[in-house]
């Protein structure tokens, strides 16, 4: 998959193209809108990561143009303004998503990954689910491991089916606390943690392989193999 | 008088009614020169008549044969030399009369009818009543209009004015060309609302400014930590990694939350205010929160009364009960209980947050609100409470904080409610401010 990341700082554009290459992208950076715009003109990018700040040219104003010439591959943008300018968010509503600096390279990645996923489309919603022995059941909404019938509440189902559909990948908390309660908030209190420390009892019982892994400084991985 | 009275004294009696005649025709129409013409040709408004001492009428010149007339003279009790009204039998008006006493003892009278007076006083009464009716209401149509049209104005201005104090710093109030108080006071204001709109520009520049010139480093460092943390390290050599990506993480949102309070502080905080259920929200964010009470063996539970809707910046929102509640989980020591109250009425919501711990500290007192003051043991930055009542205020709500008589905190929001018209949010401002680095 190649992506086209645009960001001025030569600092952050380094470590993340580090990042995105180890992950497995093939990345062409550039530094400002017009280098940018001829990349763009000359390969196509199955997504694209888009800093606001740019030297030349607003980011916002980059995008619209590129949209206009056709490019519709997904947008992640990067932002080191506080308050998400409301132009963000109407983008947003048209499958692209957005990070504050400063971000975590992990939480960037899980981003990028599902909005490239969920461009490619045909995300049928499965009812049924299934990681190594761990099986989730969305119409009746039971999780069970090993076949025996795990007693979650709803809120932990949610938690653990969105722990299950990224399994194998690294999801932050801020990421938990947007997509499974619908926060934007950074709390100084550890209130995630104990929401997965709790799922984590009910799902790594003793004797039961741990399936849930903390990443200390980055958030929780549901091992998938 | 004195004239006619000579007069008569010196002229022989047989040419005198002659001259008298002639004298009463020419005073008639000299003394009444605009009188209407009665129905008969005869001369009604002036009569002259000569009494002899013994009573009886010996020269009459006048409308019919003078006996009414010497009749009511007669009849009054005395005689003066100044004139006075007499009203005569078959006259309809009052005839002025003036005596003079001859040298034979008779006596002259000469009245002059005071219809033609008294219609042209009626008429001037009716006259000055028509002009005075006419310049009063000319004169409050005027005013009316004026004061209207003033008014208007001023009204436009409040406005306006009141529009940009809600949210739009970028409109201004109309102006007129005219040179009056109302259109120095509408340009003043424009002036005024210049210098606001440049400071608070000024202000977003320098935090957005700061905020990005804080932010690029962070996200550098940040990420590099994150590289080096995602090879392949021994636990204890990633345990320092861990604990200062946690710190950064902790400086990032105290520079966001002190550039909110600060922009909140200065009414420049930008808001994008949708539809909000209170109701909903509160509970989520006590589902999210239980975990860790539960966990530091605090209870907590809610009172409310259904949904209510509030008009806010959701984003905002969220992050002032995340800050109570961080607060309650931050301060409370293990088995206090924690409730939460929604209520709402006509045009405001009420959340009132309260617990059965230690309450504020007194040293804490009446700055409560104020940034940067936190409780001798407190670990947070000081900002939590600060932050809440600058984004209660800058959505027009208020925030109070005591101790309950009974012990514990209370922290009582009042918010106001939709009220149906939604503000738009500033997206001019926000445009203005779109780039600001370098």
């Amino acid at each position: 998959m190649r992506l086209l990341l645009v960001e001025d700082e030569p600092e952050i554009q380094s470590f993340v193209e580090q990042s995105l290459v180890e992950a497995g992208y093939e990345v062409h950076a550039a530094e400002d809108g017009s280098a940018a715009t001829q990349l763009a003109s000359r390969h196509a990018y199955d997504g694209l990561i888009v800093d606001l700040g740019l030297p030349d040219q607003d980011g916002i104003d980059l995008i619209l143009q590129l949209r206009r010439s056709g490019i519709s591959s997904p947008v992640l943008i990067l932002s080191a303004r506080r308050s998400v300018d409301d132009r963000v968010k109407g983008l947003e509503q048209g499958g692209d998503d957005y990070l504050t600096k400063p971000f975590a390279v992990a939480e960037l990645l899980a981003r990028l990954r599902n909005l490239l996923r969920r461009n490619r489309a045909t995300s049928e919603e499965a009812t049924r689910l299934r990681v190594l022995d761990l099986e989730l059941d969305f119409i009746s909404r039971r999780a069970s491991r090993g076949g025996e019938v795990l007693n979650l509440s709803p809120q932990e189902f949610v938690l653990l089916a969105y722990l299950c559909r990224h399994a194998g990948r690294v999801v932050t908390r801020s990421m938990l606390l947007s997509e499974v309660w619908g926060m934007r908030i950074q709390p100084n209190t550890n209130v995630v943690d104990v929401h997965v420390y709790r799922l984590r009892g009910k799902v790594d019982t003793e004797g039961r392989e741990p399936l849930i892994k903390t990443l200390r400084g980055i958030g929780y991985v549901l091992k998938d193999r | 008088m004195a004239v006619l009275g000579d007069v008569a004294g010196r002229t022989p009696k047989d040419r005198l009614y002659g001259r008298v005649v002639g004298e009463v025709a020419e005073l008639a129409s000299r003394e009444v020169p605009d009188k209407l013409r009665s129905n008969s040709n005869e001369n009604d408004s002036v009569f002259f008549l000569q009494a002899g001492d013994d009573g009886t009428l010996k020269l009459w010149v006048g409308a019919g044969d003078g006996l009414p007339n010497l009749a009511a003279i007669r009849a009054r009790k005395f005689t003066s030399d100044v004139p006075y009204d007499l009203n005569v039998k078959g006259f309809n008006h009052p005839f002025r009369v003036a005596t003079v006493r001859l040298d034979d003892g008779s006596h002259i009278y000469l009245g002059l009818s005071e219809r033609d007076e008294l219609r042209v006083l009626n008429n001037l009464r009716l006259r000055f009543f028509c002009l005075w009716l006419l310049i009063v209401l000319f004169g409050s149509a005027m005013v009316f209009f004026v004061t209207r049209r003033m008014l208007g104005h001023v009204r436009e201005i409040t406005e306006a004015a009141s529009r940009i104090g809600q949210s739009d710093l970028s409109s201004r109030v109309p102006t007129s060309k005219r040179n009056d108080e109302v259109g120095h006071l509408a340009l003043t204001l424009n002036h005024m609302l210049d210098r606001i709109e440049s400071s608070v520009h000024q202000l977003h520049t320098i935090t957005e400014s700061l905020a990005h010139d804080l932010r690029s480093p962070l996200t550098a460092i940040r990420g590099k930590l994150e590289v080096v943390l995602s090879g392949d390290l021994k636990a204890e050599q990633g345990e320092p990694i861990v604990s200062a990506i946690d710190e950064l993480d902790r400086l990032s949102e105290f520079l966001n939350t002190s550039l909110d309070v600060a922009e909140a502080k200065a009414d420049a905080l930008r808001l994008s205010r949708t539809d909000v259920d209170l109701d909903e929200l509160v509970r989520i964010m006590i589902d999210l929160y239980e975990p860790s009470m539960s966990e530091k063996g605090l209870r907590v539970n809610l009172r409310s009364a259904g949904p209510v809707t509030v008009l806010a910046d959701d984003a905002l929102l969220h992050r002032v009960i995340a800050n109570l509640l961080d607060n309650e989980l931050n301060h409370l020591p293990a088995s206090c209980t924690v409730s939460i109250k929604l209520g709402a009425s006509e045009d405001a919501a009420t959340l009132i947050v309260e617990d059965d711990g230690p309450g504020f500290a007194s040293e804490i007192g009446i700055h409560m609100f104020e940034q940067r003051v936190k409780g001798r043991d407190s670990r947070g930055h000081g900002l939590g409470l600060a932050f809440v009542e600058a984004v209660v205020r800058a959505h027009g709500g208020s925030v109070t904080a005591s101790n309950r008589p009974e012990g514990g905190a209370l922290l009582s929001i009042s918010w106001p409610r939709a009220t149906g018209e939604k503000i738009e949010a500033p997206h001019s401002l926000t445009l203005v401010n779109s780039y600001v680095r370098r």
